[in-house]
């Protein structure tokens, strides 16, 4: 990242603490409502030194990294079989998009009552929520393929599996990614629902238990931020692999 | 370098297409062409009148629903790699350096990188292709240079046959004869058979040893010209009488053509 680059994120960021800040001054909330960004931040140092934050800071990456690989990777075939095949997308289209209608909030309960408290109910919710825009992405990603290209594929005496792997995916690869940039951070959402729904660990737990026994609201806040920088990191990732794969073209 | 193979033999050849709302647009007519190894015949015609489909069923991309296509005594029933095809457009990888590209088929083909990189020197050299842009994307390539790009990739596995669909059209008048004439250049170091669809009187006289004349769609062959120019030839020899005299006869036929549909 450049020089000025870095300073507008940092000037972004500065203006937002200021702006919170003057949220807290102004609406006159108790710091048990809307705490500061200090107290905010202090309670972040002081709970990640405290090891209070890691274990559960832990066991939601493992939920969004296994989640949002299940779900990407059926993302990626079930995209692929639509665009590829009238027949699957019309059986299948109805029932994806109902699927996606479906509030996660409102069948997470549903999954963690079938899978139990445990990773394979969090994965599931994950995989779920993750599942859709990357396989939307893919189908159109799949289809927006120049069919010239295809067809030098096919001069040129490429298998369907050199044609997948040489000129379909990479030709798709924006689109794909574009979705993946998407999933990645509804995998965070996910795995925060599910575990809402039922668990024993993870940030989601840690601010029910902020909120909940603990009254603790810069920790909730801390807890919060945890999930966002989590999410930012996630983003930034994909932005990273997408720039390496896709932005020199 | 005296190539004895590459020889074309289209036999009345009928193709059509499926159109939207029923019934099927005929394409190419009992279509009848032969090609010696190693000649140059330029297939001109009016648009839409079925060259580029025939390239195509030549290239064993599209089958034929009655007659046949042979290169040499094999018939073509699906893409060949005795025939390179270079398209209208180079249709590159844009994610790819133009090395990549031109050693695809290569890839394809399973050749070891070793003998990628050796047979990819080889090309950059028949092409005339700057070195210092091999390692360039696409975007990053002047439309000269991605066709020859295009051009490699299409010799990368030494064609016996090279079919050419307009594949200089995009260039301004000065780079197109600048690329006929390298394209006869590299035809006598490459020896094969090429097939040019063009839609320009000029550059058939000035590259090929016949011109083939197509009829209005549904295409069949209307007149088969010889050009009776020395080879080498050069752009001084488009000022030739007899140029002017094949230009002529070209465009009586297309004329007739038109007139007949």
């Amino acid at each position: 990242m450049s020089r000025p680059a870095i300073l507008s994120v940092g000037a972004a960021l500065v203006a937002f603490l200021l702006l919170w800040q003057a949220v807290v001054i102004v609406s006159g909330f108790p710091p048990f409502i809307l705490p500061p960004p200090a107290a905010v931040l202090g309670r972040l140092a002081t709970a990640w030194t405290a090891g209070t934050i890691q274990p559960h800071l832990l066991a939601t990456l493992v939920e969004v990294a296994l989640g949002f690989t299940v779900g990407a990777g059926l993302g990626l075939i079930a995209g692929y079989a639509l665009a590829r095949s009238a027949l699957v997308e019309r059986l299948v289209s109805p029932y994806l998009v109902a699927a996606q209608a479906t509030p996660i909030l409102a069948v997470a309960p549903l999954i963690a009552l079938w899978f139990g408290p445990g990773l394979a109910g969090k994965v599931v919710i994950c995989s779920l929520i993750v599942f859709f825009p990357v396989a939307v992405a893919t189908m159109v990603g799949i289809r927006s393929v120049d069919a010239g290209l295809l067809e030098l594929g096919r001069s040129l005496r490429a298998t369907r599996r050199q044609i997948l792997t040489t000129l379909e995916i990479p030709a798709a690869l924006p689109s794909i990614l574009g979705g993946m940039r998407v999933g990645v951070t509804l995998a965070v959402v996910g795995a925060i629902v599910g575990e809402w729904a039922g668990a024993e660990r993870g940030l989601g737990v840690l601010i029910n238990l902020a909120r909940g026994s603990l009254f603790d609201i810069p920790l909730m806040f801390a807890a919060l931020v945890t999930i966002a920088l989590v999410g930012i990191v996630l983003y930034l990732a994909v932005v990273l692999v997408e720039r390496r794969l896709v932005g020199a073209r | 370098m005296t190539r004895v193979g590459g020889a074309i033999r289209v036999d009345g050849v009928d193709l059509s297409f499926p159109v939207r709302g029923g019934g099927r647009l005929p394409v190419l007519d009992g279509m009848t062409l032969e090609i010696a190894g190693g000649g140059i015949v330029a297939l001109i015609g009016p648009n839409g009148c079925g060259k580029s489909t025939l390239l195509r069923v030549i290239a064993g991309l599209l089958a034929p629903e009655r007659g046949t296509v042979d290169l040499d005594t094999t018939p073509i029933v699906e893409p060949d790699p005795r025939i390179g095809l270079v398209f209208q457009e180079p249709r590159l990888l844009p994610w790819r350096s133009a090395a990549d590209n031109i050693t695809y088929p290569l890839e394809l083909a399973g050749w070891p990188p070793a003998r990628r990189s050796k047979r990819l020197t080889e090309l950059v050299d028949l092409v005339s292709l700057d070195p210092g842009v091999t390692g360039n994307r696409p975007a990053e390539l002047s439309g000269g240079t991605r066709q020859r790009v295009a051009l490699a990739r299409a010799l990368a596995l030494e064609p016996e046959v090279l079919l050419l669909d307009e594949p200089f059209s995009a260039l301004d008048a000065l780079s197109r004869e600048r690329f006929d004439l390298e394209l006869l250049r590299l035809w006598e170091r490459a020896a094969s058979t090429i097939l040019l669809v063009t839609h320009s009187i000029a550059e058939a006289i000035l590259v090929a040893d016949r011109i083939v004349v197509m009829s209005p769609r549904p295409g069949r062959v209307i007149a088969d010209i010889p050009v009776e120019l020395t080879r080498p030839r050069s752009i001084d020899d488009l000022d030739a009488a007899v140029v002017s005299e094949t230009a002529r006869e070209v465009r009586r036929h297309l004329g007739e053509g038109e007139a007949a549909a």
